[in-house]
């Protein structure tokens, strides 16, 4: 089994003017493989920071805490390091690049994993391609296309699970991979994802909406507000919160904080 | 340039004495002596925002004729049905031209025996029409120490599927300047395409000034690549130049990676009317080295289009001047020319710069540009390194990229994995000092 454990993360970013804002107030999470995690919660409250910051990206820095993996700090880790040893984040918004095909990204992507000298075969990767692109009701043709270029918004989350399946991380980060889906994408993409539970897998999926837990039905809930996890429970506190909406949470806890986004 | 003072009638002398003991016919030797004359008073030729009078271009002031070790060349690959002519220094090890082509008239010769057998063809031909000996000091020295080269002829309406593969293999082994000359006549009608490869063996300090001339005959078809790695001990010019006549269709595509300081003179001159030119450049600059492009497209005729598409990646500390030049004269109406000039800066200690340069005196035009120096895309960067793939093979993947707006439209997929595998190879190299 492993284990994810973020402790006390206070991560902030860089604004006009040398001005630095706090987004993560102080974060404390643990999750294991055969678990999947979910986080809710309204805009700008840090969802997105958190799996940036999880994941490595320059962007952001950690001014306290600590982020674990099997017990070992990653924060020193670039981000490739931290892919290799077993994380994966589906973006929210993936990069295209012209003049590599998705093919030739993925087998670079998996054999970064491999010694040098025991490549993935052509065959063994070109089998495992379409058993994963038939799962995902996606056609051969997106294979040879250039990594992302002129994708929809929906064939890029798709290309962000087959990636997820191809990869085979122990964790990953999946940010608002229902945005921007229709309901048949959001099944889709939502088979992906369930293929891949079991005792060498853990998630951490965050969302707005509790629609895409109706399919990916998490074992844990987190709801974040204003850069800390507030409250956590079964996959019953994600059907409240769309019930009551966030702002009853907030009152209910007695919180002081603000909810529009315009605010933040 | 050092330009020592050299006493120039010593100079013709000794030419005189080489060229007539290497069998040259009398009007190529005169030829020689008159260019030896001109060479005095004429300028190097302009390169905007780029310096290379330093160069050590023209040390070499003697004409000499060696065998080279035909061994050199035994790393190419082997292929018997290729179209194929292979020259090592001065020394030509193949020329392997199908029976029914030469049939149809189609000449595939080194330089000097067309001299001899082709005097009627290269005597009008040769720096006469398409480049002129006394348009700079560079173009003399040519025509002075001219001491290698290809001569092909296609005769009209012939057309050669098969491309025409040309290894020029600088022999530095020796002390001694290459002075090629590839000189290409299509005739009206006639379609080819011609790629030439220039590599180094050795690593003796010399240079080397590799000349093309094509004229293009009217409705004729003529795709011309090059690949060009020179070896880290030659300073180059690459002057390259192609005549298009009425409705003729040629092109251009180029990658430059060779690793020492490099003066590439690519032109199209569109005197037809009706013709059409695209000019493609790649160019990876890597340690110290300097590059200075001018890519130049010349709209003389009525109803001409030429584009401009060039693409350099600069690594370390290295230079690159890509200067794009549309120049429109008086007349001709209906010319179209765009360009687009772009650099990626891998270092901040390299130094790139993209210069559109428009030079239009006629109204009823469509030219546009566009430039730009960019560093890579750090968001690109990210998103490939986040699925575990190292940094260095991440980059190359991004400038793959950014080098595939031209590479995509290299019509002969065989030199554009040659060119990716070029690319690939000089970049490794320069990221392995980073």
């Amino acid at each position: 089994m492993a284990t994810l454990e973020v402790k006390d993360l206070h991560v902030e970013i860089k604004e006009e003017k040398d001005q630095t804002r706090e987004i993560l107030k102080g974060v404390n999470l643990t999750m294991n493989t055969g678990e999947i995690h979910a986080i809710m919660g309204p805009n700008g409250t840090g969802k997105s920071t958190l799996s940036q910051t999880i994941m490595g990206n320059s962007a952001y820095h950690v001014t306290k805490g600590d982020i674990l993996l099997n017990g070992e700090s990653i924060l020193g880790m670039p981000v490739d390091e931290r892919a290799r040893k077993g994380l994966f984040l589906a973006m929210q918004y993936p990069a295209e690049i012209q003049g590599v095909t998705n093919a030739e990204f993925l087998r670079a992507a998996i054999n970064s994993r491999r010694p040098e000298d025991d490549q993935i075969s052509v065959m063994d990767f070109l089998k495992e391609l379409d058993k994963n692109l038939s799962l995902l009701d996606m056609s051969e043709e997106m294979t040879e296309r250039y990594l992302n270029e002129g994708f929809s918004g929906g064939e890029k989350k798709r290309n962000e699970i087959l990636q997820l399946l191809m990869i085979k991380p122990t964790f990953a980060l999946l940010d608002e991979i229902d945005s921007g889906l229709d309901i048949d994408a959001l099944q889709v993409v939502s088979k992906g994802v369930n293929s891949m539970r079991g005792d060498n897998f853990g998630s951490l999926i965050i969302t707005h909406y509790q629609r895409l837990l109706n399919y990916i039905v998490p074992d844990v809930v987190h709801v974040m507000m204003d850069g800390r996890i507030v409250k956590s429970g079964d996959a019953d506190l994600a059907k409240k919160l769309e019930s009551e909406g966030y702002a009853g949470l907030r009152d209910e806890l007695g919180l002081d904080v603000d909810l529009v986004d315009d605010n933040r | 340039m050092i330009s020592a003072v050299q006493d120039y009638e010593a100079v013709k002398t000794a030419v005189k004495t080489a060229a007539s003991a290497h069998g040259e016919p009398q009007w190529f030797v005169d030829r020689r002596l008159a260019a030896i004359d001109a060479m005095q008073d004429l300028p190097l030729p302009e390169m905007k925002r780029y310096d290379f009078h330093r160069w050590p271009l023209m040390d070499n002031m003697t004409l000499t004729f060696r065998d080279s070790d035909k061994h050199l060349a035994d790393h190419l690959p082997k292929a018997d049905n290729q179209i194929r002519f292979v020259q090592v220094g001065q020394t030509t090890v193949a020329v392997n031209l199908p029976d029914e082509l030469a049939a149809q008239g189609v000449i595939l010769t080194d330089i000097f025996s067309a001299f001899r057998e082709h005097s009627d063809l290269t005597k009008k031909y040769f720096m006469e029409k398409v480049t002129k000996y006394n348009e700079n000091k560079l173009t003399a020295y040519q025509q002075a120490f001219l001491n290698s080269g290809i001569f092909l002829y296609v005769p009209k309406g012939v057309v050669i599927k098969q491309p025409i593969e040309a290894f020029l293999i600088q022999d530095s082994t020796v002390k001694q300047a290459m002075v090629s000359h590839v000189l290409i006549i299509a005739e009206e009608d006639s379609q080819l395409s011609f790629i030439q490869h220039l590599t180094t063996e050795g690593d003796v300090a010399n240079a080397a000034h590799c000349m093309v001339e094509v004229m293009s005959g009217a409705n004729s078809h003529v795709h011309f690549s090059s690949v060009d790695e020179l070896g880290e001990q030659t300073y180059s010019f690459l002057h390259r130049r192609a005549n298009l006549s009425r409705n003729a269709r040629f092109d251009w595509a180029i990658g430059i990676v060779n690793d020492q300081n490099t003066l590439g003179d690519i032109t199209s001159e569109l005197i037809g009317e009706g013709s059409h030119s695209e000019s493609k450049v790649i160019a990876v600059t890597t340690g110290k080295q300097s590059n200075g492009i001018n890519n130049r497209v010349v709209n003389r005729g009525k109803h001409t289009t030429a584009n401009i598409s060039q693409r350099g990646v600069l690594l370390e500390k290295s230079e690159l001047v890509f200067n794009g030049i549309g120049d429109i004269i008086h007349g001709a109406s209906g010319a179209n020319a765009e360009q687009e000039n772009r650099v990626l800066m891998m270092s901040n200690q390299a130094h790139g710069d993209a210069n559109p340069i428009l030079l239009i005196d006629e109204d009823d035009v469509i030219a546009g540009h566009a430039a730009s120096v960019g560093q890579v895309d750090q968001n690109q960067l990210y998103y490939l390194m986040s699925r575990g793939i190292d940094k260095k093979l991440a980059q190359r993947l991004v400038i793959r990229g950014f080098l595939g707006a031209v590479l995509d439209e290299i019509p002969l997929p065989e030199v554009r994995q040659e060119m990716i595998d070029m690319i690939e190879r000089k970049l490794e190299d320069g990221q392995h000092f980073e």
